[in-house]
């Protein structure tokens, strides 16, 4: 085991040497055998702001719109954009930061819920990124199937959970 | 030598047709669906001797390795003596030979299950159940809370009472402590409960959804999820949750760590080729390897103690199922219907939520015990071994 260990250590310590000499910031290519502290496939979070919480009197949940998603998935749809531009937009111009929530309908399991909500935050924040937003003022967190906007069970209800929120803190 | 003892009282023993497969040095005995040992509770007496002989009888039937009968058609019979906080067990054979004594403390009921385990595994050579503990979340009060009980149901307890969202409960293989996720703070963190003193800690905090923790089998390491690095992945943590170490690099999304036994080995959910698919990864790093299973969703990995197969969540059409891969043959067969398999200490029985139901299944007979409900919707089940 230590053997393994050792031997694995070696080669992230070779790959980060090789890796010194790449461009810097290459998004987006998955994969990779890169040591850690690389980020291939978004943008890392920025230290939480303590005592500031998505459920919390403070954070503002309906000054925008959310974003919704297909089944099982986090691609953000072309009707979708609009939303984010508008966000982004305001975030360019406002001290705000903001926090996006993310959450699923209720026909998966939980912590692949947990996750695939959180995915969902995350695409939208490297979306609100690329359209000129400062991702250091943008948390993310999932729910999951918790706190559905619709509790009934049926496609419409399924449609308007599948969704990330922005919440703005004031 | 104990398994060596126990191995030599089977092959002794009439009743049993049991097939015997020599390993190394320990031989290993496989008891099939009617080869059940036929075991009888003879006298137990002392203070609470009734009710011990109750438990006791409850322990070995839901064990799956043996038929209670009458002491004329037993192959062994059961006694002992239980005052207070101790219980002097005696087993004997058909010939009146014993073939365990041994004194066992503790609460009322623990003491019995330490014994109902001990007699297992003398006769059998597999790890019992009995002790062990069992968590789940339930949605009674109308938020999800994590609930503690004993493997056979009893003294069901609620461990969390946030009236928030309190999920993803993992038990340490010992069943002193349980790690969960937690939404106190707005954000997904994980925190840690010492069963015994109480004592809560938020040990992972990173921005993002920090979820999925689950103990190694030394209970020294956490495999969790973090987003923290701008996506759902895999990571392992020391005690405490400290020292991040990132495992897994997908546009995907990751879930539900499961370990191997010897720890340097994890199986994972990851929908990094579309639907969720099972993985395996060594624990120190490289890359994962896709497990095959027939099935286009595949979640809620837990492998068993022995090593040999992972039980898991598949979705087909609408419904929930749970399944089992055999690592050796790559086989999958499916059990029923469920969520959330976790298997136990003796990798044969499973635990699994349906519904607002905790069911204990025997996934070698097919029986199925309701070890919990009433408690609301039950989901994510947890065994400590």
């Amino acid at each position: 085991m230590k053997l393994i260990r050792l031997f694995s250590l070696t080669l992230l310590a070779l790959a980060a040497l090789s890796l010194a000499g790449c461009t810097k910031g290459k998004k987006g290519t998955g994969g990779g055998g890169a040591a850690d502290g690389d980020y291939v496939n978004g943008t890392p979070l920025p230290d939480r702001q303590e005592g500031v919480s998505f459920l919390g009197s403070n954070v503002d949940r309906n000054k925008f719109r959310p974003v919704y998603f297909g089944f099982d998935s986090y691609t953000i749809g072309g009707g979708e954009h609009a939303k984010i531009q508008e966000v982004a937009e305001f975030l360019r111009s406002a001290p705000n930061t903001l926090i996006l929530a993310g959450f699923t309908d209720e026909r998966g399991t939980p912590d692949y819920n947990r996750g695939l909500g959180e995915r969902r935050a995350q695409a939208v924040r490297e979306a609100l990124i690329h359209a000129g937003a400062d991702g250091s003022k943008i948390q993310t967190v999932s729910f999951g199937a918790e706190m559905p906007a619709d509790p009934g069970s049926g496609d419409s209800a399924w449609a308007k959970n599948r969704r990330a929120e922005f919440g703005v803190v004031r | 030598m104990k398994k060596l003892r126990a191995f030599s009282f089977l092959a002794s023993c009439l009743f049993v047709s049991a097939s015997l497969l020599r390993g190394a040095d320990t031989p290993t005995i496989t008891i099939s669906k009617s080869d059940k040992i036929p075991i009888a509770i003879g006298s137990i007496g002392g203070a609470d001797g009734g009710p011990a002989a109750k438990i006791l009888q409850n322990d070995l039937a839901m064990s799956g390795y043996f038929n209670l009968v009458p002491a004329t058609s037993a192959g062994f019979v059961v006694g002992g003596t239980s005052n207070g906080n101790s219980i002097a067990g005696n087993v004997t054979d058909r010939a009146g030979k014993t073939v365990l004594t041994k004194s066992f403390s503790g609460s009322a009921r623990g003491k019995i299950h330490a014994y109902a385990d001990e007699i297992v595994e003398t006769l059998t050579g597999n790890k019992g159940f009995a002790s062990s503990k069992v968590a789940f979340v339930g949605s009674r009060t109308g938020h999800k809370e994590i609930y503690v009980a004993d493997a056979d149901g009893s003294n069901v307890h609620q461990l969390t009472n946030d009236a928030n969202i309190s999920v993803g409960p993992r038990l340490s293989p010992d069943g002193s402590k349980l790690v969960y996720t937690g939404y106190k703070s707005g954000y997904a963190d994980v925190y840690e409960i010492d069963l015994g003193s109480g004592s809560r800690n938020r040990i992972i905090k990173f921005p993002g959804t920090n979820t999925g923790a689950s103990y190694s089998p030394n209970g020294r390491e956490l495999a969790v999820i973090l987003s923290k690095d701008g996506n759902p992945e895999l990571y392992t943590t020391g005690t405490g949750g400290g020292g991040a170490h990132r495992l897994t690099r997908t546009p995907g999304v990751e879930s539900s760590p499961t370990w191997g036994p010897g720890g340097d080995e994890i199986i994972y959910s990851s929908d990094d080729r579309g639907g969720p698919q099972l993985y395996r990864i060594s624990s120190g790093g490289g890359s994962g390897r896709l497990l095959s299973t027939g099935h286009s969703y595949n979640t809620e990995p837990n492998w068993s103690p022995d090593g040999k197969k992972v039980a898991f969540t598949v979705r087909d059409g609408g419904s929930f199922s749970v399944a089992i891969l055999d690592l050796g043959s790559g086989n999958v067969h499916t059990v029923g219907s469920g969520q959330g398999p976790a298997w136990g200490a003796d990798s044969r029985h499973l635990i699994f939520a349906e519904g607002s139901s905790l069911i204990l299944l025997d996934a070698q007979t097919g029986q199925k015990t309701t070890l919990a409900s009433g408690l609301g919707k039950i989901s994510e089940p947890t065994w400590s071994r």
